[in-house]
């Protein structure tokens, strides 16, 4: 049943918020960001299983390469952050606090 | 028939490995936990007759991206005292629960009321790389077009952020 596919995105994308609420290590954040879009994309793809129609299969698509950018530009971030800091923890990043 | 089995062979692996990464304390264990949840997630398109997307979870994502996050990690050498401490760790993830969990049984409440359809594995060319690349460069052209401006821009930005000289 394509309900129960969409039950495990929607699943799936609440324990990517738990990861990103819960945790302080910048990976486990960032890991747990990467899991929120693959829920996403499984809900697309579930979705246009559900319509007969290849238009999810796109957006899937276009997702992955979103998080493909987002993974290099945020692993940049964090070798920067950690060459000027010496640590991996999210409270410790706050530079931009005025 | 066999399709639900794998289903819920596939998901249980998906949850487990997504629980995983939320509560290993390393990012290495993390890390790898996650992949699993990418690998039977790959295994749920294929039931999802998505053939190009299972191959590119594949490839992609379970090879390249979380080969690079490995290496970032092997990289930055993480010992057991550079982790953060987390002390409300507990308390944040059963403040999250409960904000969270009602969200989400009104929205598995919400997909039950779709149409009941079973879900079987089509033969035919739905999914496969020459429908969906038709489709891709036919009426979605101009959106996968900025998609390379993006990952060309990120590129660049990775470039400029990462070699920077003489920062510290």
């Amino acid at each position: 049943m394509v309900s129960h596919y969409l039950s495990l995105s929607v699943i799936l994308f609440c324990l990517g918020i738990l990861g990103v609420v819960s945790r302080r290590n910048v990976f486990i954040v960032f890991m747990s960001i990467e899991l929120m879009l693959n829920a996403a994309n499984l809900g697309f793809v579930s979705l246009s299983r559900l319509h007969v129609n290849m238009d999810g299969h796109v957006l899937a698509l276009m997702v992955m390469a979103v998080a493909a950018a987002e993974a290099a530009l945020a692993l940049a971030v964090i070798i920067l952050l950690h060459k000027h800091k010496g640590n991996l923890d999210t409270n410790i990043f706050s530079l931009l606090k005025g | 028939m066999i399709t639900t089995y794998l289903f819920f062979g596939f998901a249980l692996l998906a949850v487990l490995g997504a629980l995983g990464l939320i509560i290993f304390k390393h990012p290495m264990n993390g890390a790898m936990s996650f992949v699993v949840t990418l690998i039977s997630l790959a295994g749920l398109y294929a039931l999802l007759s998505a053939k190009l997307i299972f191959a590119i979870q594949l490839i992609v994502y379970a090879g390249a991206i979380m080969s690079l996050i490995l290496f970032i990690i092997m990289f930055l050498n993480i010992q057991e005292k550079d982790l953060p401490l987390d002390p409300n760790r507990w308390f944040y993830l059963a403040g999250g629960i409960v904000v969270v969990a009602p969200i989400a049984g009104l929205l598995i409440k919400i997909t039950r009321s779709l149409p009941a359809t079973e879900v079987t594995v089509f033969e035919d060319g739905f999914g496969s790389v020459k429908e969906v690349g038709q489709l891709l460069f036919t009426q979605w052209l101009l959106p996968f077009e900025i998609v390379s401006i993006l990952l060309l821009v990120a590129l660049v930005g990775a470039v400029v952020l990462a070699g920077k000289r003489g920062v510290n």
